[in-house]
């Protein structure tokens, strides 16, 4: 059978309201022509993320009227723990309250000025947290990846060559952990193979230094390499991430993306030292040991979400879903990046709007004309979130201006789908008519959350 | 005329949802404290009876915030929930800007790297160990100037958590307006028993530190608490509302640092609160490195919602007097028990002194320590030390010697009954009865920083 439907049915719905194209040209100026500064309730489809957007499951639900809150020695941490030790076979987790906390507190105890964090790719608040503590993040993607319109299977895969090269360059001393994100978000949600963890697991033996996983969406990852990877067609899911988990020292976790949580993340790693030190710093700034500033029953829900998230029919729907819609856009000529990643589809700013140049921000007009076209709330991935100036004042642009449209787990329907795609294809078959954009204010650091735009008349 | 105070204080609220707990033996209690290393914090909370280690996020929810957490909104951005809580928040602490986060601890850090300078001094009524960390952290120094009466465990007045001013302008005088960032405030002061600041106290504060341009900088996790006992003991203030005597602390402070997880009846969830638009601008921008963005702080959706009808029934009369004097009433018990406490009882918790029950083991035996050992030996019932071992080392190694050997029982709010509170002290007095026969605690374990979450001992 062709059709691929939900493995679950619908058992708690919340409302969505309806604006017309009027309303939301003021709703848009009213917000400084930033998703980021509209309210909830004026988007009829939110497609800024999927982190903490996904729809929990009754068995997680359970699991929140389950919630143990005791301050220290909690049951649901005690689940937790088990959950996460199952995939990961780490011996030391730690609990936060979500993943930039897990990377504040290792970027905090590693990271430093004249350090060097290489990475396939840097996700911006994974970047933040490193440049925050003064230290460098470097990305090394491989040549398949920095070509958004070309097929590959595994574009997420880091440069192993250019690590190599690196390595050498800054000195072996002066990087203090690699990081590999699964999958590569910023470069459009695309999986890194067993091989490449493998082989980057090699160079980081023979200079020794630690090798930590980005986990938020491993088991979309793990799936991938289960349908694209030789040998992996017949192990489950739930192999393939222990296999993928082996060859690391560490990982970081957002449970708000592969655990369908709303809030939450981890730390695990080998080493026992590191992990009293990060719980040292843990208990500062997030909470006890056995909770990490998160309630028993978010612990609870994470515990069970873990365990959901790798079954097969729930994967195979989620990646035909993605797939699904970045077909019907491949169809009507929409430039976007290819193949489907695993919970995104990325359009390519620059080719969907050559006559805007990078400085009046491609992506963040696209983005505002898919808000006022549909009420479809995307974020803008490229020179607004990434770009940098140099000393004269002048943008230093990102490599790719992308729109990323991220696909909440369980939560919008094929209807709901197909309705972005018309909304989409409208826009392009219209995208003469759309301005470049400037900014009028913004912050040293993170500035795509806050900053105020206008459009260029 | 005298305000004639209820004496019962039945619970304003049914009992809708329970969860079970295990009866333990006394054998299994043993064998779980010999496996916790005589740490109670060590101890996993299955093999707990009743437990009273914090009160903070251990409340019941009310139905209507269960309702109100199906309501989560969890976009990243926007989420009507944060506009409820921010409109709550003006609505009942006037405090004019807010910035969510994930708990009290998350904005401490935000606020004191926002407004400390490296060689800044922040004179408050009394430490509490987070609080003072980041103080320090962000290059301060604290300062006590509480008033003297705080530090006696045995004197009854009835504010002990008021500012001693003059050694607040001591310090002004010392260092200079300029090197005072803010004068850190708190209601219901924790580590003093639970002791409250009254009205005038605040006032005279707020001119003092209004003189010389010095903000207030509220602790405000207990601040309901705070205004019952204003309410009960401060002249003028028995026929105002808790809402309106929690409205006027806020008034004489320029912000606030929160901890929902006390008062708001929350299980996670804070927020920092301010009332000047700069700081509140910086906030803004450092809470998305630390916490998530602004409208979210790192909490869902639900929890912002829950946090918002949690601070409306804080602040309602008949919960608070039962909220307050339920822990009254053990502490009654227990006085009349003989068992020696910190007075007058509290608004969170009793404070046992184990350094009157147990006079024979010296501090290095850690007579507090040993003391919430026996108690849950005895019962089931966890509590937590609050003497020699919480205070840790100096920086030279040797211990610092607190003049409190406190054990603290902790009341979570609205989840144990008159029954519980009759087995708590009931227990503490058998305890109390074999005190000579009770040997001190040797430590086998300590970690390096904050000793009392994961020290171990064995028993002489």
């Amino acid at each position: 059978m062709k059709t691929i439907i939900e493995p679950f049915r619908i058992k708690s719905v919340e409302p969505i309201y309806f604006t017309t194209k009027e309303e939301r040209k003021t709703i848009l100026e009213k917000a400084n022509y930033n998703p980021f500064r509209i309210k909830a309730k004026d988007v009829l489809i939110d497609l800024l993320t999927d982190s903490g957007t996904s729809a929990m499951s009754s068995n997680q639900w359970a699991g929140i009227m389950q919630g143990d809150e005791s301050y220290a020695g909690s049951s649901s941490f005690f689940k937790f723990e088990d959950s996460v030790r199952s995939i990961t076979g780490m011996p030391y987790i730690i609990p936060t309250h979500q993943g930039r906390a897990a990377e504040k507190i290792i970027f905090t105890i590693l990271g430093g000025k004249g350090k060097y964090f290489i990475s396939n790719t840097l996700f911006d608040t994974t970047r933040a947290n490193i440049e925050f503590s003064g230290a460098e993040g470097i990305d090394l993607i491989c040549e398949e990846g920095k070509h958004p319109t070309i097929p590959a299977l595994f574009k997420g895969n880091i440069d192993i060559e250019a690590l190599k090269k690196t390595i050498r360059e800054k000195g072996a001393e002066n990087i203090p952990m690699i990081i590999i994100t699964v999958t590569n978000n910023s470069g459009g949600g695309q999986p890194v193979s067993m091989q490449n963890i493998k082989d980057a697991r090699a160079v980081c033996k023979e200079y020794n230094i630690p090798l930590f996983i980005d986990a938020c969406r491993f088991a979309e990852n793990s799936y991938f390499i289960k349908l694209r990877e030789e040998g992996y067609a017949n192990k489950t899911v739930p192999e393939i991430a222990n296999e993928l988990f082996s060859y690391a020292d560490g990982c970081t976790m957002s449970a708000k993306k592969d655990a369908f949580a709303n809030i939450g993340g981890f730390l695990a790693m080998r080493d026992l030292d590191l992990a009293i030190r990060c719980r040292n710093l843990l208990i500062i700034t997030e909470g006890f040991t056995t909770y990490g500033g998160l309630a028993g029953r978010d612990l609870e829900a994470i515990a069970i979400g873990l365990q959901e998230v790798m079954e097969e029919n729930y994967l195979q729907y989620r990646i035909r879903s993605i797939e699904y819609l970045t077909n019907k856009l491949i169809a009507a000529g929409v430039p976007v990046m290819q193949p489907a990643g695993g919970h995104a589809v990325y359009i390519d700013a620059k080719a969907f709007l050559p006559h805007i140049p990078v400085e009046q921000y491609p992506g963040q007009s696209l983005v505002c004309a898919l808000f006022e076209e549909g009420g479809i709330r995307s974020v803008e991935i490229g020179s607004l979130m990434f770009g940098k100036y140099d000393e004269a004042g002048k943008l230093l642009p990102a490599q790719l201006e992308l729109v990323r449209l991220a696909i909440p787990r369980r939560v919008y329907t094929q209807s709901h789908i197909d309705y972005v795609s018309e909304v989409i294809i409208e826009v392009f078959n219209n995208r003469n008519k759309i301005k470049g954009l400037k900014i009028t204010e913004e912050t040293p650091m993170l500035r795509h959350f806050t900053a105020k735009l206008n459009p260029i008349i | 005329m005298k305000h004639i105070i209820r004496k019962s204080w039945a619970e304003p609220y049914k009992i809708k949802m329970v969860e079970l707990l295990k009866m333990t033996t006394p054998a299994h209690r043993r064998k779980a404290m010999l496996e916790a290393g005589f740490n109670t914090f060590l101890l996993k909370s299955e093999d707990v009876y009743i437990d009273l280690l914090t009160d903070s996020g251990t409340s019941a929810m009310s139905d209507q915030q269960w309702a109100g957490m199906m309501l989560g909104d969890e976009a990243y951005a926007g989420s009507r929930n944060f506009y409820h809580l921010e409109e709550v928040v003006k609505e009942i602490y006037g405090y004019k800007y807010l910035v969510p986060t994930h708990q009290g601890r998350g904005a401490e850090n935000i606020l004191s790297k926002i407004l400390i300078k490296k060689g800044d001094i922040i004179p408050g009524n009394m430490y509490f160990t987070t609080t003072r960390l980041h103080q320090e952290l962000a290059g301060g120094k604290f300062e006590d100037v509480i008033i003297d009466e705080a530090h006696d465990p045995g004197n009854e007045f009835p504010f002990k958590g008021n500012v001693d001013l003059e050694k607040l302008e001591k310090l002004i005088r010392k260092y200079g307006a300029n090197k005072i960032p803010y004068v850190s405030m708190a209601t219901s002061v924790n580590m003093a028993g639970g002791q409250p600041i009254s009205m005038k106290n605040l006032k005279e504060l707020r001119a003092l530190t209004k003189k010389h341009g010095i903000r207030v900088i509220h602790d405000m996790t207990r601040v309901a608490e705070n205004a019952h006992f204003i309410q009960q003991r401060e002249k003028g203030y028995q026929n105002k509302s808790i809402k309106a005597i929690v409205k006027e602390i806020c008034s004489y402070t320029d912000g606030a640092t929160m901890s929902a997880k006390k008062d708001a009846l929350v299980n996670i969830g804070g927020f920092l609160a301010i009332n000047d638009w700069d700081v509140f601008e910086e906030a803004r921008n450092m809470v998305v490195v630390y916490e998530g963005l602004h409208t979210y702080g790192g909490l869902a959706g639900r929890d912002m919602e829950a946090m918002a009808i949690g601070i409306k029934e804080s602040v309602n009369d008949n919960h608070i007097h039962a909220r307050v004097g339920q822990v009254i009433y053990l502490g009654e018990k227990m006085i009349e028990y003989g068992v020696p406490i910190v007075k007058p009882i509290g608004g969170h918790g009793i404070f046992v002194d184990a350094k009157k029950i147990l006079p024979h083991i010296s501090q290095d035996q850690f007579p507090a320590q040993t003391l919430a050992a026996e108690v849950y030996l005895d019962s089931g019932v966890r509590t937590m030390e609050r003497g020699v071992v919480s205070a840790g080392r100096k920086a030279n190694g040797e211990n610092y010697y607190p003049k409190l050997e406190l054990v603290r029982f902790t009341i979570p709010r609205r989840v144990y009954t008159q029954a519980h509170m009759d087995v708590i002290a009931e227990s503490t007095a058998r305890v109390f009865e074999r005190r000579n026969k009770i040997k001190g605690l040797k430590m086998v374990y300590e970690p390096k920083y904050l000793r009392f979450f994961q020290a171990r001992f064995q028993p002489l």
